[in-house]
């Protein structure tokens, strides 16, 4: 469980390294690109420690996941449909379901076996 | 702890990427907050700023164009006198500047007789045909500026009905009517006054028509903006 820790501080030390900005313009479409990669990495480290891990899938998701997630905001907002709010509460709901189930599978390997010890 | 080892490179590569997007939204984040602007207006104002920077562009040119005119005006000292001359013709022609000399000043009121059953109360009225007409006579006979209550009449001037008053340079005018014409006054008048004219129509339907010979009037500057968005000169 470290490793996503350490990465996700390390990526954001290099971040705030990089003199890059975001095109202001399109800021709106990066932070849903940005809950969709949330969730995403978030599925991962869930089905890492569910056992059920898929590199190529992972990845692919990813990267696939967040560029649609913009796509599909800027798409909305042509067509005057406000798919932005769509794609908060769908991402918003399955990272925070996501973190909720990660947190279990955490405190099921630290405490299982006394618990599983504590109840025999 | 097998099962924990699986995919931790993908998953330490993907956590790096995403540490990098939340730091760099982050920091425009703050950007945009720093600004002051809550992000919806944002893409509104990103656009009108585009438009605002092209404007000052082609600003910059006229100025950087106009300073070279100048310049080159000011070496042939001797122009200046004679571009001045014609500048100040054209203005008076144009209606930009206010002008004074001797002229006529016509008051035209709605009509105070009471109208007979069947009698159309409408022609008792001033209408915008009414100033037409005397304002065509007064060209005629060679008035040089005219106003209609302080509206300099220009090349681009509409007289028009709108609804109870009269348009004129998008300007609401209501009787009474008070035009000042600059011109030789006694031509003016005895235009005005012509057998089978506008005076004589107009007295018909009892208008009240006030005309005044005056040494010196004052015709005020057209007051409105100068736009031209379509027509170009063509040299």
């Amino acid at each position: 469980m470290l490793i996503p820790i350490l990465g996700l501080v390390l990526g954001i030390l290099i971040g705030f390294r990089l003199p890059v900005y975001f095109p202001v313009i399109y800021a709106r479409y990066i932070s849903i690109g940005l809950l969709a990669a949330m969730d995403t990495a978030f599925g991962g480290v869930r089905a890492s420690l569910e056992g059920r891990f898929d590199t190529l899938v992972f990845v692919s998701g990813f990267f696939s996941n967040t560029l649609l997630a913009a796509a599909f905001t800027y798409i909305g907002d042509r067509l005057g449909v406000e798919l932005y709010y769509a794609a908060l509460f769908a991402l918003g709901y399955r990272v925070f379901q996501n973190l909720g189930l990660i947190r279990h599978l955490l405190l099921k390997e630290v405490t299982g076996h006394s618990q599983k010890t504590g109840k025999a | 702890m097998s099962l924990r080892r699986q995919g931790q490179t993908a998953l330490a590569i993907v956590f790096i990427i995403l540490g990098i997007m939340i730091a760099l939204q982050f920091k425009t984040q703050q950007r945009i907050t720093a600004s002051g602007l809550p992000s919806r207006r944002l893409e509104d104002v990103t656009a009108r700023l585009r438009d605002v920077e092209l404007d000052r562009e082609r600003l910059l040119d006229e100025v950087f164009d106009l300073r070279q005119k100048l310049s080159e005006v000011r070496h042939e000292s001797g122009l200046i006198q004679a571009l001045e001359d014609e500048l100040k013709k054209a203005k008076i022609a144009a209606g930009l500047v206010e002008v004074k000399g001797p002229g006529i000043v016509i008051t035209l009121d709605d009509s105070k007789r009471v109208a007979h059953p069947g009698e159309d109360p409408n022609a008792f009225l001033i209408h915008d045909d009414d100033v037409l007409k005397v304002i065509n006579e007064l060209a005629a006979a060679g008035a040089e500026a005219i106003s209609v209550n302080g509206q300099r009449l220009i090349a681009t001037t509409e007289i028009r009905c709108a609804g109870p008053t009269i348009s004129i340079n998008n300007t609401r005018v209501a009787p009474p009517i008070t035009i000042v014409a600059i011109g030789d006054p006694e031509a003016l008048e005895s235009g005005l006054k012509m057998r089978g004219g506008i005076l004589e129509t107009l007295a018909f339907w009892g208008i009240e028509v006030k005309i005044k010979r005056e040494t010196e009037v004052i015709v005020p500057a057209y007051k409105g903006s100068l736009k031209f968005n379509w027509a170009k000169p063509t040299s």
